[in-house]
């Protein structure tokens, strides 16, 4: 087994899925909304990303549209991207409150879904656009895997910060307020449904240029890879990790994933034992998930069992 | 015409096998207070055990159908007296996450007991009738009739029995329901028996109308999550329209736009509905 092989896509993927539990962390634990459709901010992103930077399209191409723009201004469309869809989202769903927000957010991200795959002209459908633009890193001198995987990192740690940032103001008081205790919070005269979509708003950008970063990693995105299994990813990394808590979030999805990582990069003598494998790996995740919800064994959730 | 007329009794159909999914999923909410994410699990797990019976051990269609609601009835009740009882404190978000880890888990499970690939029950094939130009088939009208019934039964139930009327009663209110004299952990008990059987009369009815791969569980919860909006999580009987409503309008599209779009059609309707009628078709608040 390749250890820095391993350690490497670790840290690469699971930076830019630090991203995404970050921003869940900030809508879930600290706004109070349950986000089951992250993965669709996500995908928005990664789509925006490769359809700027990519060519007109030519020959078997079904998609319609393709800019040639630079690599920076996909990126920032990413996160914009991301942000129209958190609107459209928002719009419908942001006055529900608790599990009808998580439905609704996941039925959007199904829709979503359900449009890459089926929609040739966005991105040729189930096909997906291969070959996404990636930056030219050659002047570095160092490979780019390696530039890549600092950029998620460096990702991260701004996302990381500017949420500390917006937090720690008056304004990420006024957050908590509303989350503890909705009516308090109104009557001292704050505007509950603003704060709550911007709340919603905010935490979609980084989600938005995760997806991008993550599209020149992979240079392909298609719908296969932007299932409802990636909000549950992040779910349930948030959960490990402990919510509530920046390092909690980024240390439970590098756990995750790494206890995923290690699991596939384990030789298997048949398809059929690697895809027990594999699936015990699923049902293991799935206990692990039940068992730190079970006995909580972080103590940055106590704040939150007294809200409950 | 006549093409209309068969994707509206397909979906009529599609539609009463949603209103057999998603009673259970919706009386879990109703009782429980959580939305079960692995409701649909169950689904598959009675639709495999089935198959697994029927295909591979051999027994009588009927027996075979007839321990798979049962045993899943209660791997249901297990898992809510193991998983959800001890949590039940936390509020219904933390319930809800759980679910999604229970449905990782038997999801998880299914798939390593039984493999990737396509099943299918070897029951006989399916003999198709023709009305004035619309086909359908045997099993079709089976799950039709069990639907009926079923909903018949419940109704029944729910209204006449001593058991069915405390899950009511608990529904509405837990708390008074208790200081009345209800045992509140017996009706939880067998609300979760009886839930858990209704999801696996629907993974039998899977099992017959459908190719069974071990995804087909998670595929469910979709449109179970979707006339479960539709209806109100609070109420049951208007399950039975809001699965009649997404059954047709997934079936019924087909007509118009690619046959893909079917899901998406689902929480089209679903959002419309939120937009319009915020607590769904009965109007009640959801607690």
């Amino acid at each position: 087994m390749n250890w820095v092989q391993t350690f490497m896509t670790v840290a690469m993927f699971g930076s830019i899925y630090s991203v995404l539990t970050l921003s869940l962390n900030f809508q879930y634990a600290r706004g109070g909304m349950i986000n089951f459709g992250t993965v669709a901010y996500f995908a928005a992103g990664a789509y925006t990303y490769a359809i700027l930077t990519q060519a007109p399209p030519s020959g078997l191409d079904q998609y319609l549209f393709g800019f040639n723009a630079p690599w920076w201004i996909g990126f920032l469309a990413a996160g914009v991207a991301s942000m129209a869809f958190a609107a459209v989202t928002a719009w419908p769903t942001l006055r529900l409150r608790g599990e009808y927000l998580a439905l609704t957010t996941f039925a959007f991200a199904e829709m979503l879904g359900s449009l890459l795959l089926n929609e040739r002209r966005i991105g040729n459908g189930s096909v997906g656009l291969p070959n996404v633009f990636r930056p030219d890193f050659a002047w570095t001198g160092v490979p780019d895997k390696y530039v890549l995987t600092a950029a998620a990192v460096l990702l991260m740690v701004a996302t990381a910060l500017s949420f500390r940032y917006i937090l720690a103001s008056p304004y990420g008081r006024a957050i908590d307020a509303i989350r503890d205790d909705e009516a308090a919070a109104e009557a001292i005269g704050k505007d509950i449904a603003r704060l709550r979509l911007q709340v919603f708003l905010i935490s979609a950008i980084p989600i938005g240029f995760a997806g991008a970063l993550y599209a020149m990693v992979t240079t392909l995105v298609g719908p296969g890879l932007f299932k409802a299994s990636v909000t549950f990813f992040v779910w349930i990394a948030l959960v490990i990790g402990g919510e509530r808590t920046v390092i909690g979030a980024i240390v439970g999805t590098m756990v995750l994933l790494g206890f995923q990582e290690v699991v596939r990069a384990i030789p298997f003598e048949s398809v059929r034992v690697a895809q027990i494998a594999d699936s015990v790996e699923h049902m293991m995740t799935g206990i692990l998930f039940i068992i730190v919800l079970r006995w909580r064994p972080f103590e940055a959730l106590t704040r939150r069992r007294q809200k409950a | 015409m006549t093409l209309l007329a068969q994707y509206l009794v397909t979906g009529f159909v599609t539609g009463c096998f949603l209103i057999l999914a998603t009673i259970g999923f919706s009386l879990t909410r109703r009782v429980e207070g959580f939305l079960n994410i692995a409701h649909a699990e169950l689904l598959g797990v009675s639709a495999f055990l089935t198959w697994g019976l029927k295909s591979l051990a051999g027994l009588p269609f009927l027996l075979s159908a007839f321990t798979a609601v049962v045993a899943t009835a209660v791997l249901g009740l297990m898992i809510g007296r193991v998983v959800y009882d001890p949590i039940r404190q936390q509020g219904p978000s933390v319930l809800l996450i759980t679910s999604v880890g229970v449905a990782y888990a038997i999801g998880g499970a299914m798939n390593a007991i039984i493999g990737t690939g396509i099943r299918t029950l070897d029951i006989p094939l399916a003999t198709t009738y023709k009305f004035f130009g619309v086909r359908i088939t045997d099993y079709q009208m089976v799950v039709v009739a069990l639907a009926a019934l079923t909903s018949i039964s419940i109704a029944v139930f729910l209204n006449r029995t001593r058991t069915g009327l405390a899950i009511r009663a608990m529904s509405s209110n837990s708390d008074l329901a208790a200081s009345r004299g209800i045992d509140i952990r017996q009706t939880s008990r067998a609300t979760w028996l009886l839930s858990s059987g209704l999801a696996g009369l629907a993974g039998v009815m899977l099992a017959m109308i459908a190719t069974l791969s071990t995804e087909i569980a998670f595929l469910q919860i979709l449109p179970i999550i979707a006339v479960a909006i539709l209806a109100g999580l609070g109420s049951l009987y208007s399950v039975i329209a809001a699965g009649l409503i997404v059954g047709i309008a997934m079936d019924l599209s087909v007509y118009w736009i690619p046959a893909g779009y079917r899901p998406l059609i689902a929480f089209g309707v679903v959002i419309v509905v939120l937009l319009i009628r915020p607590d769904g078709l009965s109007g009640r608040k959801a607690s």
